[in-house]
């Protein structure tokens, strides 16, 4: 590393930043050794929404998936209830069934991949050598090499067997339709399936990942029972996630990224005897893992209307505020567009809350498990834990991280329970009326938060479609109001310790797990001069 | 030892995602087993900013020894040619590509965006995607038909929307073992070994086909019948391997019941995904598909089909995917 800090105030930019996914790059100033401003540069355009005009109805369910080939299957998860909605489908409860276990197992997959690929790997950074961990940290994730790291990221591919077993392949498959599923599972494939999710369950969620029964881990409710759990015998304290929680605190992950502090859910896991019609009024009352929004310390009910996309920032004319129904994707050339303030590729989805107006939010799994705080059904994600966390220690790295952890132990259960509740006797697809015209929104989570499509059918075509991501959401712009976007408000504040590997910024960027390859560049802020770029992460 | 560098252009990730779902070699074996040294890799990589890029221009400039390049996703080329709708390490991808590729061993394109195109490349194609050295089913592409790499030969395109895990590792093997005088290409610069037998070759639904019996309808339908006389599948004149080497080590998407959509050919998504083509199949007046399986003519298939139906015995008329 070449370049040294002479001024007070610097601008960090690092490009290419990996492991997070696609490109995305970034641009901070540091000031006294603290980010106080902050820019996400997504730098790749296809525009998949301008493909899908014109098209049949059900281009969609093959080319959405392809906009991301990590989370393909949550793709055509949402794509295909925004057709249902659209086509007024009936669905059978095996349908259900088959969708939410596809969707889990991919989660499933996601989230030790992301966890030993992605993220874990900047643990190994020699920023933190002088740690009692650190050598343990290295022997466990150095990258490739470590072992559980080898482990962990070879075993993320069971999951996804089930999903192959349903859906006949992943990533990519197309079978979820309106109406049901393409397939016809036998015996085998559920027994098959059960199997191979044990095998899973054994061979790494519980022996090398929790260290216990999956069954004790969610017994944790609040952050002292976690921090009991860690001490309370050799195997949680020496499992990857008690020495994860271990050398995390150590090396201070609580302490930094809070992000925005309002979050997002747009829900998923639709209950198999709750949204057989599916409508966008009813879909609310049916989410197993729910919808919510919290803001400004509230709980609010999700309502997709209040969804907007801005683009004052982004490199499409105009500056948009649109809903997605009527949204517009006209991309003009980043050398024009830099030139009128704009960014990133990435539109800034916003959403109205009710006395703060139109406001960035955080999705994901923290997200998610905010909103499973709030009271609900007994067959719905009612979890106490995250409000807890949030409560008494705020959000932060570490506690983005632990809630995408605390997800895995709670999926598996619930794919368990929907391979036992599959009807072999009963139907998987009620043949739907294709109708001409029709509006259809559908949503899930993907492992990195909501995700959603918007269709307007007219003259048995696609008139309209939009797609909001999960990575738009979190790491897109600055606002016409000229407010951060969440990613970009989880680096203020963040103390970068050597600003020649910047490795907080590659923790704060991970614990989003967006599909984009963050990429951080630094500018000396008087000269306005490009000083370097900088790596984030290495190995031990 | 071998050097692999991968880049991602107008791309998804899902080869990527794909490569790492391999076993027998599993991505941690490649490194450790074969002696596949990753210098860098979007989602793998290690060294980044300043090093990477220097990383980077001293293979262009071909002071470090590149044996593979894999690239994946599109070559993204709007606006105008400029390639700006894509940069990526300060500079727009197709830079990356024109400077790299001519240095590598070997170059391979993973996916059907890098081999042709892909998604991104339908119209109105609004990224002016292409793919390495193919545009569609047209020889060219992004380095052009006459490109070579060091090693003398045309990029290596492994299609498929992704790519199978096991076609990209059994090639990376193949060449980091001293096999690559093995790799025989067809006429669309695909190794032999995967792309000349059909999908449909090893599908669970060929006695079903034999017999021109028809699938009826999705899910429970498929407990039976041929997905392809109804359903739009591509399973008899695809080129692929995915009934001979199953995904996931489970199944294929014809066994479970799902179409193929010919994502190993160039035209895929095909009839560019117009109005009433999604999953049906496209018939003249009504009755005879308008493609027919690989190498059968209208009237030879008609006489087949007559003969066929009339030699069905009741077991093909019947579930046979039962629980």
């Amino acid at each position: 590393m070449t370049a040294t800090v002479n001024t007070k105030r610097m601008d960090l930019h690092v490009s290419p930043l990996g492991r997070v996914e696609g490109d995305l790059d970034l641009r901070v100033t540091v000031e006294d050794g603290v980010v106080t401003q902050a820019w996400t540069e997504a730098g790749m355009f296809r525009g998949f929404e301008m493909i899908l005009k014109g098209k049949d109805p059900q281009a969609g369910l093959i080319v959405t998936p392809r906009i991301c080939g990590i989370c393909g299957g949550s793709h055509l998860y949402k794509s295909a209830f925004a057709l249902d909605v659209a086509w007024r489908t009936e669905l059978p409860p095996n349908a259900l069934l088959v969708r939410n276990i596809a969707q889990a197992c991919e989660t499933l997959q996601s989230v030790p991949r992301w966890f030993y690929a992605l993220f874990a790997i900047d643990l190994t950074n020699r920023r933190y050598a002088k740690a009692k961990g650190y050598d343990e940290a290295v022997r466990r994730f150095a990258p490739l090499v470590g072992e559980s790291y080898e482990r962990g990221v070879t075993l993320s591919a069971k999951p996804v067997e089930i999903y192959a077993i349903f859906g006949g392949q992943w990533p990519h498959s197309s079978f979820m339709i309106p109406g049901g599923v393409m397939c016809g599972p036998t015996l085998s494939d559920v027994t098959r399936s059960i199997a191979i999710l044990e095998e899973f369950r054994h061979n790494w969620l519980e022996s090398r990942f929790l260290g216990c029964s999956v069954d004790r881990w969610l017994e944790i409710k609040t952050w002292e029972d976690m921090l009991a759990w860690v001490d309370e015998n050799e195997s949680q304290y020496n499992s990857d996630l008690g020495f994860f929680l271990r050398f995390g605190l150590e090396i201070g992950l609580d302490r930094f990224g809070a992000g925005c502090g309002n979050y997002l859910a747009m829900g998923t896991y639709l209950h198999p005897e709750k949204y057989n019609r599916p409508t966008i009024e009813g879909r609310n009352a049916a989410l197993i893992q729910r919808s919510g929004i919290y803001a400004g310390g509230k709980h609010y009910e999700f309502d997709q209307a209040r969804v907007r996309e801005d683009h004052t920032h982004s490199f499409y004319q105009g500056s948009g505020l649109l809903h997605p129904f009527e949204g517009r994707t006209e991309p003009i050339d980043p050398a024009e567009a830099k030139r009128q303030g704009k960014y990133t590729w990435a539109k800034a989805p916003r959403y109205e809350v009710d006395g703060l107006g139109y406001v960035p939010l955080e999705v994901g799994p923290l997200a998610r498990q905010v909103v499973a705080g709030k009271p609900g059904e007994d067959w719905q994600d009612v979890d106490p834990l995250f409000s807890d966390m949030i409560a008494k220690k705020g959000p932060s790295v570490l506690v983005r991280v632990l809630a995408r952890l605390h997800e895995e132990a709670k999926l598996y259960r619930n794919v368990r329970e929907w391979l036992r509740q599959i009807d072999l006797h009963d139907r998987f697809y009620i043949k739907p009326v294709e109708h001409e015209s029709g509006r259809g929104f559908g949503a899930t989570e993907a492992a990195r938060g909501a995700l959603a499509d918007w269709i307007v059918l007219e003259n048995g075509k696609i008139a309209n479609y939009q797609v909001v991501t999960p990575t738009a959401w979190n790491i897109g712009p600055r606002d016409s109001q000229n407010v951060n976007g969440p990613m970009e408000q989880a680096y203020l504040g963040t103390t970068i310790h050597d600003p020649s590997d910047p490795v907080e910024l590659g923790h704060v960027a991970r614990s989003f797990d967006s599909c984009l390859v963050c990429t951080v560049h630094a500018y000396d802020s008087k000269t306005g001069k490009q000083i370097g770029y900088y790596r984030i992460g290495e190995t031990g | 030892m071998a050097t692999l560098l991968w880049f991602q252009g107008g791309a998804c990730s899902g080869n990527t995602m794909s490569f790492l779902n391999a076993e027998e070699p599993t991505v941690c074996d490649l490194l450790t087993d074969f002696g596949i040294e990753f210098l860098w890799h979007p989602s793998l990589g290690m060294e980044l900013g300043e090093q990477a890029q220097a990383l980077f221009h001293a293979l262009a400039r071909g002071e470090k020894p590149l044996d593979i390049f894999v690239f994946e996703g599109t070559v993204i080329r709007a606006p105008g040619g400029t390639g700006r709708y894509n940069m990526f390490a300060e500079r727009p991808m197709l830079e990356w590509v024109r400077m790299l590729a001519p240095q590598a061993g070997i170059v391979v394109a993973i996916g059907d965006c890098a081999c042709w195109g892909g998604i991104p490349a339908v119209a109105p194609n609004p990224s002016d995607s292409t793919g390495l050295q193919f545009h569609r089913r047209e020889s060219g592409g992004f380095l052009g038909a006459d490109f070579r790499s060091k090693w003398g030969l045309p990029v290596i395109n492994i299609p498929g929307c992704p790519a199978h895990p096991d076609w990209i590792t059994q090639i990376v093997v193949a060449l980091a073992t001293g096999r690559a005088t093995d790799i025989a290409l067809d006429e669309l610069n695909r190794p032999k070994t995967f792309f000349t037998s059909f999908t449909q070759t090893g599908c669970t639904r060929n006695q079903y086909f034999e017999y021109k019996q028809s699938t009826t309808e999705f899910g429970q339908g498929t407990r039976k019948g041929c997905l392809f006389y109804e359903f739009g599948c591509r399973g008899p004149m695809t080129r692929s391997p995915c009934n001979r080497i199953l995904w996931n080590r489970q199944s294929s998407k014809t066994r479970a019941g799902m179409p193929c959509t010919g994502c190993t050919e160039p035209e895929f998504p095909f009839f560019d995904l117009a109005p009433g083509t999604v999953f049906k199949t496209q018939k003249i007046s009504g009755t005879i598909p308008k493609d027919m399986p690989a190498g059968l003519d209208p009237i030879s298939y008609m006489g087949l089909a007559a003969a066929a139906r009339v030699a069905t015995p009741q077991w093909a008329k019947e579930d046979m995917f039962v629980v």
